[in-house]
């Protein structure tokens, strides 16, 4: 444990303050290159893909906990799942019964109007929380699969009841979700009620969605729910997004926002759904991505008055 | 068996293995990739055990470690990449220019001296990251710094068992 202490008459190496300039520099270096990086910052990835093996080794414990309980609650654990799904089951029977009457109707229209059918099956991968990430600032969840089970930046993160959020980073073995209540994430979404076509971004109010840019005279109102619209072609049509809570229409600058509480429950459970769409180059960045949409957006509504 | 004790700063610095130093350092880096930082006032446990180090041991620990420590934590928090390690680059400056006269002082008059040192550099990150993302995220923090000052003393205790013990069983043969 002891050891011999050596005299050292002189100082060696670089004086402190010449490494704390060299540390600093790098530091802001980093800071500013990450934020203004598209794509994921080389450094971070090859950290990330060091640490991936300690990360998985210190929650092995509770993955094994988590495992004991499950094979020793099995019996009660599918009792109530069953229970669950036959409610569903008897739920869904009418649903689907309707819906299949609505497709048929809605094929033999659209082959009246001449639209073509857009196809809606897409690949899918199932990912599990690995670990909820510590920051201040943003919110966001890391997922145990990456870029080796097909992730890629920008896919949207879905669950059973509706849109959870998008991919932002991946490395080979996890990627890395903004919830869509952060505020780097945009969806371009429509009023169920009336068709109004807006852009959902993640609010400065924590557990929010709010949309904006809309004419303060625009029809929606409280409890009215938001679907994606399919609009950008990063998010499928027809996902819940969330349910208007709170509208706030202002006469000075013509223009309101609206908050909505979302739908999906990211904070619930610890499987997802990832949605394979193809990302393109285009949509592949997300800070760019909301900047074009809600451009567009503004485009839009300008043409329209 | 005699020591010879050098003279010159060294002589404050305790005298324990590198394996030890490490594997505490180590240990304590483990324990932060856990989930219970997730709240925002929880204690930079990591940050104290490395400013102790750097303290005690500062050929070993300077800010290079500490810096490559907390660029680690910012990719697992997935935070703005060198924000941490900015953090506990400039902790550990700030200690190891104090390093001769906290030393003088008991622990709790070690930790009343850290205290402002962990109060400035987190504020210097919480405005660095405030401006990235422009929003500002609360007071947490400073009661995240004042928790890390408290855990000084306790953490430094602990780092010093192996030692208190050594010097016990020194003086016990003597």
């Amino acid at each position: 444990m002891q050891q011999h202490v050596t005299l050292r008459l002189f100082r060696r190496g670089p004086a402190a303050e010449v490494t704390l300039t060299f540390l600093v520099l790098i530091s802001i270096v980093l800071l500013f290159t990450d934020a203004t990086w598209s794509k994921t910052n080389p450094v971070r990835l090859a950290i990330s893909t060091s640490l991936y093996p300690f990360q998985r080794a210190v929650v092995f414990p509770r993955d094994m906990l988590t495992m004991f309980n499950e094979w020793a609650n099995a019996a009660a654990l599918i009792k109530s799942e069953n229970e669950a799904l036959q409610r569903q089951r008897i739920a869904l029977s009418q649903v689907s019964a309707n819906a299949a009457l609505l497709s048929a109707e809605n094929t033999q229209l659209r082959r009246l109007l001449g639209v073509l059918e857009t196809a809606v099956d897409r690949p899918t991968v199932v990912v599990e929380v690995l670990y909820e990430p510590v920051n201040a600032f943003t919110r966001r969840i890391v997922f145990n699969k990456g870029s080796r089970a097909g992730i890629a930046q920008g896919m949207p993160v879905i669950d059973e009841s509706g849109v959870v959020g998008q991919i932002t980073r991946v490395t080979p073995m996890t990627s890395e979700a903004a919830m869509l209540t952060d505020e780097i994430v945009s969806i371009p979404v429509q009023v169920l009620r009336n068709g109004l076509r807006l852009i959902a971004f993640g609010s400065s109010a924590p557990g929010k969605v709010e949309v904006r840019y809309f004419s303060s005279d625009a029809d929606i109102r409280e409890g009215d729910q938001l679907v994606t619209s399919g609009v950008g072609g990063v998010f499928p049509a027809g996902l819940a997004v969330g349910r208007i809570d709170h509208v706030e229409r202002n006469p000075a600058s013509g223009f309101a926002r609206a908050e909505a509480q979302p739908a999906s429950h990211p904070e619930r459970y610890r499987h997802f759904l990832v949605l394979q769409v193809p990302v393109g180059d285009g949509l592949t960045t997300l800070p760019s991505a909301t900047a074009t949409s809600s451009t567009e957006f503004a485009g839009a509504t300008n043409k329209t008055k | 068996m005699p020591m010879a004790h050098a003279v010159g700063p060294e002589s404050l610095e305790a005298t324990m293995g590198a394996g030890y130093v490490w594997a505490t350092m180590l240990g304590v880096w483990m324990l932060s990739l856990l989930p219970w930082r997730i709240w925002h006032a929880a204690p930079e446990l990591l940050l104290v055990v490395i400013t102790f180090w750097s303290i005690r041991d500062s050929r070993r620990v300077g800010m290079v470690v500490a810096f490559l420590f907390g660029l680690t934590l910012d990719v697992h928090d997935v935070g703005p990449l060198g924000l941490q390690a900015l953090m506990f680059t400039l902790t550990v400056y700030a200690a190891q220019s104090m390093q001769r006269r906290v030393l003088r002082f008991d622990l709790i008059q070690q930790a009343i001296h850290l205290l402002p040192i962990f109060i400035g550099t987190k504020l210097v990150t919480v405005l660095i990251g405030s401006f990235l993302v422009s929003a500002w995220p609360g007071w947490s923090w400073l009661l995240c710094a004042l928790l890390t000052a408290a855990c000084w003393p306790f953490v430094s205790w602990l780092l010093l068992l192996p030692q208190h013990r050594l010097n016990d069983a020194e003086g016990g043969s003597a």
